[in-house]
């Protein structure tokens, strides 16, 4: 049941809707039947990551399954491993402690992170639904709340799935949005006042993801996790053409879709 | 159909997403470029003893010549990506061809036409005609030919719905196909590819084919329901039926299942 006033429509809307909703139904009734496959790619990822997380050693082996491909896990050591100068002297100071283990590494970062960010779009639209429902957005139209209930749904099954494979994979659950970008992301939501506030959010949120799935497509390593980021990226793409619509934006402004804005796995504030 | 846009604003926002666009063909043509290397490197990589393949990787910096493999593998590999990339542009081929057609009948390109959907589908014609022309630039570089015709398969069923397009409807319900079927095939392949910078074009590319079916399914929503003044930029929110805010999005994650062939629209 919608938590938003009902508006008053006449009868001419009402078959229009009915007709519509139908169509939506028969959409679902579609996706049903290709969820096994994403399924089947998960099971694989998860099979796959549960290797490599019981045989540490087998680093190389794990590149050479996507010749070519540059490894998070590579780029992350790059980036947040320790980063004082190289050893130059053998008097000395005794070394820095070494830094605890990462909970997260390499492809498993990355489910990691995009765990986060799909909690963080639920978050945000969770949070509009709040706002709407306070009535602090004005008047919210019947389509935009439909938009925002059928896509945070979306979001929290992306959600659900990689944390499927967080949890098979032995790692812990990550139910929250440990993000850099989170705080700014949750301070703009408190200061929307308006329909428009909260889909300029959600634009934004929508092509981040988008391009940070784009960016897990060439630097995830494993084939399940590498078609499973394949098969979501389009979807918040789609968010983002209904959410440029409603804007009043041209709802495909990009031939290619980029990856200057994508999250990179040192963004993740868990290790 | 009624038209309901500020053509002045709607002319802004085109030229606003053409520079972005521009942008973003700059990002793309450097991914290409990163692609072709790549693909060379893993061309050769793939050839070689797997024990040497650091080693390989590492040293080809684009100096090894394709002419120098020797492996039945590596060329497979090669083929596969090659016909990937004829196929893609087949299907983009294909996509321009039917809009520059649907641009000819009077309710999508004429005056009784609805000007988002003509603005529409002129726009996304252009957009599949670059996406054409990265594939094929892409596939010459690997040493392949490029794809000037269309997708075989889906040109007959473009060539028998063409004399049945007597609406906007009808012109709407081929696209979304088109649509779908280029954007499914794009995600299969980018689990099929062997290079990183292959799977990013191809998913940069089903993002976008994606983007134009989600529009397309709206407005389809939009007309089946007998609302076509509801297409309009800017949209008139809050008169839109409720189911209009989903419809355009289907599935929450994208099939595969009418994914073309990788090899269905490969040349010799």
């Amino acid at each position: 049941m919608s938590i938003f006033p009902r508006r008053a429509r006449n009868a001419e809307m009402a078959i229009s809707e009915r007709e519509l909703s139908a169509m939506t139904r028969e959409l679902d009734d579609l996706h049903e039947s290709t969820f096994p496959q994403v399924r089947k790619a998960l099971d694989d990822l998860t099979a796959n990551l549960t290797h490599v997380v019981a045989k540490p050693s087998t680093r190389r082996g794990f590149f050479l399954g996507a010749a070519g491909a540059v490894a998070l896990g590579a780029a992350a050591a790059c980036t947040s491993g320790p980063s004082g100068a190289p050893n130059s002297s053998s008097s000395a100071a005794p070394p820095p402690p070494a830094a605890p283990p990462e909970t997260y590494t390499g492809d498993l970062k990355v489910v990691a992170l995009a765990t986060a960010l799909e909690n963080l779009a639920v978050t945000a639209y969770g949070g509009a639904l709040k706002k709407a429902g306070a009535g602090q957005l004005g008047t919210v139209p019947p389509a935009v709340a439909t938009f925002v209930q059928t896509a945070m749904k979306q979001h929290s099954d992306h959600a659900q799935a990689w944390n499927a494979v967080l949890s098979k994979a032995g790692k812990p659950l990550i139910n929250d949005a440990p993000l850099t970008i989170t705080q700014d992301q949750v301070n703009m939501l408190n200061a929307a006042t308006s329909v428009p506030d909260v889909a300029k959010l959600a634009l934004n949120l929508e092509n981040v993801a988008a391009q940070t799935y784009t960016f897990a497509t060439a630097n995830v390593t494993d084939a399940g996790g590498i078609i499973t980021a394949a098969t979501i990226q389009p979807v918040e793409t789609m968010h983002a053409a209904i959410l440029n619509f409603i804007l009043g934006q041209y709802p495909i402004p990009d031939s290619f879709i980029g990856v200057g804005n994508s999250l990179k796995p040192d963004m993740l504030t868990v290790k | 159909m009624h038209n309901k846009i500020d053509e002045g604003r709607f002319r802004e926002l085109l030229e606003e997403s053409d520079d972005l666009q521009s942008d973003a063909m700059r990002t793309a043509r450097t991914g290409l470029n990163d692609y072709v290397e790549a693909a060379r490197e893993a061309c050769v990589s793939a050839g070689r003893d797997a024990s040497r393949w650091g080693t390989v990787a590492a040293a080809a910096g684009g100096a090894v010549a394709l002419g120098l493999l020797s492996s039945p593998t590596a060329w497979a590999a090669a083929g596969d990506d090659v016909a990937a990339l004829q196929t893609a542009a087949g299907l983009e081929n294909l996509a321009v061809l039917t809009y520059q057609t649907a641009l000819t009948l009077p309710f999508v390109g004429g005056s009784s036409a609805n000007a988002v959907v003509k603005a529409f589908a002129t726009k996304t014609k252009d957009q599949h005609s670059e996406h054409a022309m990265a594939f094929n630039a892409a596939a010459q570089r690997l040493g392949g030919k490029a794809q000037t015709g269309t997708d075989p398969k889906y040109a007959e069923v473009v060539k028998a719905a063409v004399p049945k397009l007597k609406t906007a409807a009808d012109v709407v319900g081929l696209a979304i196909t088109l649509e779908d079927v280029a954007a499914q095939t794009y995600v299969k392949d980018v689990g099929l590819v062997t290079t990183a910078e292959l799977r990013q074009l191809f998913a940069s590319v089903a993002g976008v084919e994606s983007q134009h079916k989600a529009i397309l399914l709206a407005v389809q929503a939009l007309v089946k329901a007998n609302e076509p003044q509801l297409i309009a930029l800017p949209p008139d929110i809050p008169k839109l039926p409720a189911a209009a805010g989903s419809v355009g999005f289907p599935d929450t994650f994208y099939p595969t299942t009418m994914a073309a062939p990788v090899d269905e629209g490969a040349i010799r």
